[in-house]
């Protein structure tokens, strides 16, 4: 636990004070800015001048050049002195009497008018160090007498003493300290606190003065250090509470003083330091015949009997870092933190940082890793000093340079793991979380760059997962440094999407293609070639040209998407649907994809298109027609296909593909339609009826190119297939035989079906004579009912339009009867001006309007029809 | 350093475990101590008030020094040794008279200590909590700690081995309570029931310390909240506001 925080440099040494007078001792010490006072038991005070001087080397000594000494006369030691230095005297006790000596002359200053400079009979005295009274040439001072159970306070003045309080103590006091109006005393058998202003009193502990020698000693505001039983130094405010733990020193102490954060006692032959931090003993010199320890505005003074010394604190940084240099983080901490209220606010918080970035290091290399990440954290370590511990990392263009003096002894990680490859690894790992951490927050402001290098190189040679979502976000990787590493780990997905964030797509797009092809190998996305057609989705139309041939070639059905998935966007050149179909040329599959795209997705409206796309159909049905016996379902699909657009599409050019087809037999069904689109009715049904025979198709045909005309139209190509079916006439391909029933059958089929478009009276004078009843059974039963029940339908809208005129009668009968207002006030619901005579007429309902506007209106009314029940009221 | 907001202090006879019973709360571990020499103190968070914990010294020589620890100590924790009548007994006669300096509405808590020794229940640890803390330290790497929690509580049977007579009971705890209020002068409706406020514990297995010292925390509550205002109306005198005024005045 110990630490060296203090140094004992001579001040003054026997030579210059005693010679070799043996019986001389040094009895007391005063020193006030560079005057050094000594008091000795022959009744001199030497006067010194005290030059601090530091060597080359830093190192720290006192010379001492004696000024003066004089013989107060008295034949008795000097038990005490102190200096006012305000008012240029010493204030002296000897032989029992306080009395002033000039600082400079040291002659007794004598008595002046108006009262004495001496006290008689005083055993100890001490100065109040924060005293009430703001009188700067004046010192308040306590005194104790050997007589009485009392304690006196004097003003001392420049030439005279002036009692101004007296106190009484339960018991004998026998040593004094003064702060405010508190007084700490030792008395026979306890320490107490007395209030000389208000006389309160506080016993502190027990405590015998007769056995051992008490201390009383004023710390600071308020706050005492004591003697207490069993050697211990004791605290104490001045409301008799103890603040600190006690430290324990050895049971002959004789003096003890503060300088924080340690407590320095002195024993018979030892100095020892304690921190008031933790009270633990942090040192101990081996001091003999140890006499007086003062501490003077922070300085501390020690006199043997016949040298002084002067005890020189080192400075508080050298006892950090030699508490870091012994790893002792923790005391290192206390230690800083404690001096926080000594030193300047800016000075301590860098002090404190670097302490705290050390201490980090330090457990860092313990592997804390919590611990040092914490240290970092609250000292706001530059993360590069640590990223420079692992070689390579920082990239070359980085500016960084190692803090100096170092924040800890290793040269890189490898001397820090010593080979461990364990070691390394937990090392790099808590680098990757704490980078991870770090850098989205302030702390990486100005070296963002080389976090985010380090951390992509991290990423890379661990094969870790975050080294994507790290280069799809924002971030500052340097490329030079970054693609030779992930070359190195074969990360070249990653390497294109570091290509991508500095613009270079190309780059990129090439790097991935090379990977799909086999070139290079990274098995980062089994999906790769998707995520290029996706890329180029979003890529600009340079790169869309260059790079779509080969994801065509590569697979049309998903590079097509480059096309037909590109989301439209306003700041972004659209593709134009000409240029792609130019550049789909060689791309057969594609093109069809991508023309159907168009018109059945983006539903455009172009004949062009639609011709094209119809072309292409049929070009596939033509080819699997004219192919090797091809399956059989690949045609019927592609037919099937192309049928559908045939008849969905009106804007191909419908002449220029039935010329295309002109010589294929196998595509009637698809000519039917063709001249069903040319209103070529009787066409279309002579193929499907006579050449294909298909009547299911034909039927079909009607209903489908009847679909969006009105019921007549329909009934028209009803009654014309049924035209065909029956058409006997010479030229008729159907003419007699065995076909003919079929068509006769396929005529009652269709009237059975249909019979609703039918006119009735029509088919049945269009029927050959011979066709049984039967036959027709179920149409004509639908005719009848359809007959019957227009029939009937219609009588009830005669007896409800009845009804209806005679209640619209009954209205306008009470109408009538009721009267109608008309005033100035009233507004004409024709032309919605007011009404200034009586004359108007009524509309239905009483309304009243001007005759004239009534006259207007049935003159523009085409019916020309004459309001009946227009009445003339008031 | 941070300011407390209140005082607790342990009391007792030397060698009753007092600064084991510290330990065991604040560091989560039981290890080995040496008498302690004049007091020690601890700052306990809780919550956002800050609690000041003073072990004391329960050697003769330091017995002077407990008054002054006292003062105005918001709660005192009496500490006994379950297997020593003696130290039950050095409570009435030596401890009591310092709490005398503790503030009037300072909290007693009665203590009997090592009852590992003597009763089965504490000899395994209830305090889950302190077993992973632990745990945790030890997976940190100290091999030291690694090796003693393993001792402690794992070896119940060599503790069951020593079964000690136990010399004093939860009623004598109970009955020294009842006195000890009565020597404070608290009637039956303004004192703490007796049997909320005597435990018996051990600082070695941690059986029922976290109950101990968070009972007595949340007690001091009001405590705590009544020096708050009280500071509040008396604020400590801001030096350099007294300063800005009087220079402002004299410039007048
Ligand atoms: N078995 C057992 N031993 C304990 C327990 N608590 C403390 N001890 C032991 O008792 C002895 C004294 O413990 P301390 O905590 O030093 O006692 P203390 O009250 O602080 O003593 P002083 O500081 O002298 O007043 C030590 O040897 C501890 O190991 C406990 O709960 N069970
Ligand atoms: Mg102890």
């Amino acid at each position: 636990m110990s630490v060296k925080a203090f140094e004992l440099v001579p001040a003054v040494e026997r030579d210059l004070l005693m010679g070799d007078k043996a019986r001389i001792n040094i009895e007391c010490i005063e020193c006030c800015g560079k005057h050094l006072y000594v008091g000795t038991n022959d009744c001199f005070i030497h006067h010194f001048l005290l030059d601090e001087v530091t060597s080359s080397k830093g190192k720290l000594t006192y010379l001492a050049q004696k000024l003066l000494h004089k013989y107060l006369g008295l034949k008795k030691p000097v038990a005490e002195l102190r200096a006012a230095s305000a008012l240029e005297r010493l204030i002296v006790l000897c032989d029992g009497i306080v009395f002033l000596v000039d600082m400079v002359t040291l002659e007794s200053v004598p008595s002046a008018a108006g009262g004495g400079v001496k006290i008689r009979g005083v055993t100890a005295f001490c100065i109040n160090e924060n005293p009430v009274n703001g009188d700067p040439f004046c010192v308040e001072m306590g005194v104790l007498s050997s007589r009485r159970r009392t304690v006196q306070v004097y003003m001392v003045y420049e030439d005279r003493v002036q009692l101004v309080k007296e106190v009484n103590t339960p018991e004998q006091p026998c040593a004094v300290s003064l702060d405010g109006y508190f007084l700490c005393l030792a008395l026979t058998t306890q320490y107490m606190i007395l209030n000389y202003n208000t006389g309160a009193a506080q016993d502190l502990f027990p405590y015998n003065s007769e056995e051992r020698r008490p201390i009383v000693k004023r710390i600071s505001r308020e706050e005492f250090l004591l003697a207490a039983p069993g050697g211990l130094g004791m605290f104490a405010n001045a409301e008799g509470v103890s603040q600190r733990a006690p430290v324990s020193w050895s049971e002959s102490v004789i003096a003890a003083a503060v300088c924080f954060p340690y407590v320095v006692a002195l024993d018979e032959n030892f100095v020892t330091i304690h921190s008031m931090l933790d009270q633990q003993l942090k040192q101990t010199l081996s001091f003999r015949d140890g006499h007086v320890l003062q501490d003077f505005e922070g300085k501390v003074i020690l006199a043997s009997t016949k040298a002084v010394y002067v005890l020189v604190p080192l400075p508080l940084e050298r006892q950090i870092q030699d508490l870091l240099a012994g790893h002792r983080v923790e005391e290192a901490l206390i230690l800083t933190e404690g001096a926080q209220r000594n030193i300047p606010k800016d000075k301590f918080q860098i002090l404190h940082r670097r302490i705290l970035q050390q201490a980090g290091f330090i457990q860092f290399g313990q592997l804390r890793f919590l611990e040092a990440k914490e240290h970092f954290r609250k000292g706001q370590l530059d993360v590069r000093e640590l990223i420079s511990l692992y070689p390579l990392l920082l990239p070359a263009s980085s500016t960084f340079s190692r803090c100096h003096p170092p924040l800890h002894e290793f040269a890189d990680l490898n001397h820090l793991a010593q080979g461990d490859q364990e070691k390394v690894l937990r090392c790099k790992k808590f680098l990757i979380t704490y980078l991870g951490e770090v850098r989205s927050t302030e702390v990486v402001n100005g070296c963002r760059e080389d976090v985010d290098t380090a951390l992509l190189k991290l990423y890379a040679e661990q094969d870790h997962e975050s080294l994507l979502d790290l280069l799809a976000s924002d971030n500052s990787c340097v490329l030079a440094d970054s693609i030779p590493w992930l070359e190195k780990y074969h990360k070249y997905f990653a390497l294109g999407l570091l290509h991508h964030c500095n613009g270079q797509d190309s780059a990129a797009l090439q790097l991935w293609i090379r990977v799909v092809d086999g070139e290079l190998q990274d098995f980062t996305r089994s999906d790769l070639f998707e995520y290029i057609v996706d890329f180029l989705c979003s890529s600009n139309l340079d790169l869309v040209w260059k790079y779509a041939d080969w994801a065509l070639r590569k697979d049309p059905t998903m590079g097509v998407h480059i096309f037909t998935k590109r989301p439209v966007s306003e700041d972004r050149a659209e593709l134009n649907p000409d240029d792609v179909i130019a550049y789909l040329g060689k791309h057969n599959q594609a093109l069809l994809l991508y023309l159907e795209h168009l018109v059945l997705e983006k539903r455009i409206q172009k004949e062009k298109v639609h011709t094209h796309l119809a072309v292409l159909y049929l070009d596939r049905v033509l080819s699997l027609l004219s192919g090797t016996p091809a399956g059989e379902e690949q045609l019927t699909k592609a037919r099937e296909k192309l049928q559908a657009f045939l008849r969905e599409s009106s804007l191909y050019r419908v002449h220029f593909v039935l010329g295309k087809m002109e010589n294929y037999e196998e595509l009637l069904l698809e000519r039917a339609t063709l001249h069903g689109k040319l209103e070529e009715h009787d066409k279309a049904l002579h193929i499907l009826v006579h050449k294909l025979r298909d009547f299911r198709s034909a039927e079909s045909f009607c209903m489908w190119a009847s679909s969006c005309r009105d019921s007549a139209f329909q009934q028209r190509l009803f009654h014309l297939l049924l035209g065909v079916y029956l058409d006997r006439s010479e030229n008729s391909p159907a003419a007699g035989g065995q076909a003919g029933g079929e068509l006769e059958m396929a005529a009652v089929d269709l009237l059975n079906r249909h019979g609703e478009v039918f006119d009735a009276v029509r088919v049945l004078r269009m029927l050959p004579e011979d066709w049984s009843l039967q036959l027709l059974r179920p149409f004509l039963n639908r005719a009848v009912r359809a007959s019957t029940h227009a029939c009937r339908t219609s009588q009830i809208a005669l007896g409800l339009a009845r009804s209806e005129n005679l209640q619209v009668l009954h209205d306008r009968l009470k109408e009538v009867k009721k009267p109608i207002f008309v005033s100035e006030k009233k507004g004409c619901h024709l032309c919605h001006n007011t009404f200034s005579e009586p004359d108007v007429v009524c509309l239905p309902g009483g309304v009243p309007v001007h005759a004239h506007c009534v006259a207007q209106r049935v003159r523009d009314s085409p019916t020309k029809r004459r309001l009946t029940n227009s009445s003339d009221q008031t | 350093m941070k300011k407390p907001d209140v005082k607790v202090v342990l009391l007792g006879d030397m060698n009753v475990g007092k600064t084991s019973l510290l330990h065991r709360y604040m560091e989560r571990k039981f290890k080995d101590t040496v008498s302690t020499v004049g007091g020690a103190f601890y700052l306990k968070q809780w919550g956002p008030y800050n609690i000041s914990i003073w072990d004391t010294a329960g050697r003769e020589q330091f017995h002077g020094l407990g008054s002054m620890y006292c003062r105005g100590a918001a709660a005192i924790i009496l500490t006994y040794d379950v297997t020593s009548w003696q130290s039950l007994g050095e409570l009435e006669e030596r401890f009591l008279s310092l709490t005398d300096t503790a503030n009037h509405d300072c909290i007693y808590a009665l203590v009997g200590n090592k009852v590992d020794l003597t009763d089965a229940k504490a000899q395994l640890s209830q305090d889950s909590d302190g077993l992973s803390e632990d745990r945790s330290t030890a997976a940190a790497g100290d091999e030291e700690e690694r090796t003693e929690l393993q001792a402690a509580p794992a070896s119940p049977v060599s503790l069951s081995g020593s079964v000690l007579r136990k010399q004093v009971t939860l009623e004598d705890a109970v009955a020294l309570y009842g006195r000890i209020m009565r020597y404070k002068g608290l009637d039956e409706t303004s004192k703490l029931p007796a049997d909320k406020m005597c435990f018996e514990t051990s600082a070695k297995t941690g059986y029922n310390v976290d109950a101990l010292f968070e009972t007595l925390f949340d007690l001091v509550l009001p405590s705590i909240l009544r020096k708050r205002n009280e500071d509040k109306e008396s604020p400590t005198v801001d030096l350099e506001e007294v300063g800005n005024k009087r220079s402002r005045s004299s410039c007048c």
